[in-house]
């Protein structure tokens, strides 16, 4: 598998990896916006909340697959280093409330109240996985 | 609703161009493409830098 991704990325992966991440941060800040008017909490003239609503399913679905690819980079090439643990575990947490919130999108359970919460934990967990992989790199 | 749609995805497209730009002019030249042409052309001038300096020497022991 690391000679897949060395390949794949021409032996640039940590480069890759921070443009996927820094990818999917901006996309995130910009699913925040999209999701205030899906909810109707932000009213904006030239959009309206169901397809924002659309809007935000799709831009998901591409940080979700922005953000797989980046975790199975970020595994098959560094594994889990004790001097990078934040990073290692904010990006566990981060791949496994995202299938969470995933799960709840496709099937609800009961736990659709509880999306808006799963979400702004996503976004967190992202922050601070960037921040304490991509942010540094770019710093 | 699909223009507004198809509008909001447009804007995230955008986004996505920018940041490719912005982190990619970050990185400047440390992808491993122009490390490795870096490398190569410092190789070069202290192979030709050695090269002179032996061709110096040895015109200074044949004036000898």
């Amino acid at each position: 598998m690391e000679d897949l991704v060395e390949t794949l990325t021409r032996g640039n992966t940590a480069e890759v990896k921070v443009l996927l991440a820094s990818i999917a941060l901006a996309l995130g800040v910009y699913q925040l916006t999209v999701i205030a008017v899906g909810y109707g909490r932000l009213r904006v003239p030239f959009l309206a909340p169901p397809p924002a609503l659309a809007a935000h399913r799709a831009v998901g679905d591409t940080i979700a697959l922005l953000l797989l690819c980046t975790g199975i980079m970020c595994l098959s090439v560094y594994g889990f280093e004790d001097e990078r643990a934040v990073h290692a575990y904010a990006g566990t947490a981060l791949l496994s409330v995202l299938a969470l919130k995933v799960i709840v999108v496709r099937r609800d359970f009961g736990l659709g109240r509880f999306l808006p919460l799963l979400g702004g934990t996503v976004f967190a967990l992202l922050a601070l996985t960037w921040a304490t992989s991509a942010g540094e790199f770019l710093a | 609703m699909s223009r507004q749609l198809l509008g909001s995805l447009l804007a995230a497209a955008v986004i996505v161009v920018v940041v490719v730009v912005v982190v990619t002019a970050k990185f400047g030249s440390t992808s491993a493409a122009e490390r490795e042409s870096l490398e190569t052309r410092q190789e070069q001038r202290l192979e030709a830098e050695e090269e002179r300096r032996e061709d110096a020497e040895d015109r200074r022991e044949d004036e000898r």
